[in-house]
């Protein structure tokens, strides 16, 4: 059976490849729509790259518009990983797809009943709209079967020395949502880290054309820059990627259950995702946290994805 | 030449290995040993150096420190090291007395008195330490350097977060970082990677000598909680402190920007390392991320013949 899915998602760079991944894998996933929220660019302009990637590529899914800010605190965006527009230097085609008249959560229950318990969600920003879903329908626990989210870092962080930005964004949203209950696969800097796009494999997953090749490539290369300016790192990272190929295939990230608390307090600390390695709280393991991926499926994934678009 | 240091401890059982490392050491010259509260209490902590001291015919300064945390009330370890700070070998009531001064007194008059600059080797809480940053700032410029054993790049060991020692009074550890003086930060990173095991405990008390024996005894205290915690051996934090100032050679360490959160919920006491220079800010500690292990416990052996 294919896996009912929801991706919550803030396009964003790496939210387009992780988009463009999930409708690669028909067989797999069923992408029953796509909720949007502020993050990497305030929420008008993700909803509208949402519809214009899924516009893009031929296909079609209820897209809702979510928060406009975190829960609490005031939004922070990351205009110089991703540009003004939230693709970078791409440029698409405005879609004549509409968005859908219900919002983000609403969306989210509607799906969660119809399918009964049955149904993922893919969370690639900040975790604003799961938390709302959450305080508006609390029952909603028991329908989802999980939520995998692209945020966090068991290690090292990337916008503050212990942060991950999704995380960072709106830590009290990640709070309501690892406290939930609902099990949690973490995809973190950890995983994503590892699933490095060097010169080369940008190069070989991109030299055949398809309706995804031109955009691939200049959102490889931007990325390839930006890593190599601000990191000295000689690689592309598409972190919310890492997160769609983890529900895709799920052995293909080596993981391992911990308990996770969210600081939301610390003068320096805020928005980490606090995990307790050691074991010295004895709380029960609320999360799975993904502590490695295997790159070399992760490209084989993205490979056999610009394979399905060439056929489009 | 030896390095004039000065040892501030809470002996806790690696304490009291950390202080007769380094007494035995003809690379340091131990000027003074100031007591703080942690591992237990002021007074347990303070009686278990005398013990120690005397048992092992050390004669030294031994001065009183702090009863508590800078703000906090404080937190002991007695899983970790036993009702007394200091279970498992029985030793005899201490011959050698405290001296007159406070810790931070000593510190004072050790540091004004020198020629050269002293290196600071904290192993407890920095109570003592940032007590006498804030009393002394004068004599700030003539402290070489503060090799401590505390703090964590990843994880804890008291909270998920945070070490003990910088959970324990970590206003403390926030004047130390900032206070300019340079520091080396002995970490879990490094000290989970100083296990001793079963057959370096055997090394040891083959040494023979009844100070070699007690070594070993406080190693086999030592280990019963690691081995119901998980460890494989025992991890043994502060003498990395003191074998960093005797060899650097044999840990590795990375010039990085360390802060001390204050205030989190569950990330009180972390030492914030900024090990991907996202915040650009000044590098002010040396962290320690890996020990040559085989080198530590020989290191460990010689200096038991030094009590021979």
């Amino acid at each position: 059976m294919k896996t009912p899915v929801i991706i919550d998602t803030d396009p964003g760079i790496d939210d387009a490849v992780a988009i463009f991944l999930a409708f690669s894998q028909e067989k797999i996933l069923d992408v029953r729509g796509i909720t949007t929220i502020a993050g990497n660019v305030n929420v008008d302009r993700t909803t509208r790259n949402a519809l214009d990637l899924v516009g893009h590529i031929g296909k079609n899914a209820k897209i809702a518009k979510g928060a406009p800010k975190p829960l609490l605190r005031s939004l922070k965006t990351a205009e110089e990983v991703h540009g003004k527009t939230g693709l970078g230097p791409v440029v698409l085609k405005e879609s004549k797809l509409k968005f859908y008249e219900k919002k983000a959560w609403d969306l989210i229950h509607e799906e969660a009943e119809a399918w009964d318990g049955e149904l993922e969600i893919i969370a690639l920003g900040p975790l604003t709209n799961i938390a709302i879903t959450l305080i508006k329908y609390p029952d909603i626990k028991k329908k989802i079967k999980k939520v995998t989210l692209m945020g966090g870092a068991c290690f090292l962080g990337n916008v503050t020395p212990s942060a991950e930005f999704n995380i960072y964004v709106d830590p009290e949203a990640a709070d309501i949502v690892f406290q939930s209950g609902i099990p949690i696969t973490m995809v973190g800097l950890d995983a994503t880290h590892q699933a490095l796009l060097y010169e080369e494999d940008i190069e070989n997953l991109t030299s055949r054309k398809n309706v995804i090749s031109e955009t691939l490539k200049i959102i490889l290369k931007e990325n390839l820059a930006f890593q190599k300016k601000v990191a000295g790192l000689e690689a592309a990272i598409m972190h919310d990627a890492v997160a769609v190929a983890a529900v895709i295939d799920p052995t293909i990230i080596q993981k391992k259950h911990y308990y996770v608390a969210v600081e939301k307090e610390g003068f320096f600390t805020y928005g980490k995702t606090v995990v307790d390695l050691n074991k010295v709280t004895k709380n029960s393991p609320n999360v799975e946290v993904a502590l490695g991926v295997d790159r070399l499926r992760f490209i084989d994934m993205l490979k056999e994805m610009m394979k399905t678009y060439e056929l489009l | 030449m030896k390095k004039p240091v000065i040892m501030d401890c809470d002996p806790g059982h690696d304490d009291a290995i950390a202080l007769l490392l380094a007494f035995a050491s003809d690379k340091l010259e131990v000027k003074a040993v100031t007591i703080v509260a942690g591992n237990q209490t002021q007074e347990k902590t303070l009686n278990n150096a005398l013990r120690v001291l005397s048992f092992a015919n050390i004669e030294a300064p031994v001065a009183r420190g702090a009863e508590k945390p800078l703000m906090r009330e404080l937190i002991t370890a007695p899983e970790v090291h036993g009702d007394s700070g200091l279970d498992g070998p029985e030793l005899p009531e201490a011959t050698l007395k405290p001296v007159d001064l406070s810790a931070i007194e000593l510190i004072a008059k050790v540091v004004r008195e020198s020629d050269e600059r002293i290196t600071l080797i904290p192993t407890g809480a920095l109570t003592n330490i940032a007590k006498f940053i804030l009393c002394y700032p004068e004599l700030k410029n003539k402290i070489e350097r503060i090799s401590l054993m505390g703090g964590a790049c990843v994880g804890g060991n008291w909270s998920p977060a945070a070490e003990f020692n910088i959970l324990v009074d970590p206003e403390a550890a926030d004047i130390v970082f900032k206070s300019g003086i340079p520091i080396t930060m002995c970490g879990l990173d490094v000290t989970h990677r100083a296990l001793i095991y079963e057959e370096d405990i055997e090394r040891i008390r083959s040494v023979g000598g009844k100070v070699a024996v007690m070594v070993a005894e406080l190693l086999e205290f030592f280990a019963k909680f690691h081995m119901d915690t998980g460890f494989e051996g025992s991890p043994l934090h502060d003498p990395c402190a003191v074998a960093w100032v005797i060899d650097p050679t044999i840990i590795n360490t990375k010039k990085l920007h360390v802060d001390i959160e204050t205030t989190g919920i569950h990330t009180l006491g972390a030492t914030v390392v900024d090990y991907h220079d996202v915040l650009k800010k000044e590098k002010n500690a040396e962290v320690a991320f890996d020990i040559d292990r085989e080198k530590f416990v020989d290191m460990l052996v010689e200096a038991m013949k030094f009590y021979q």
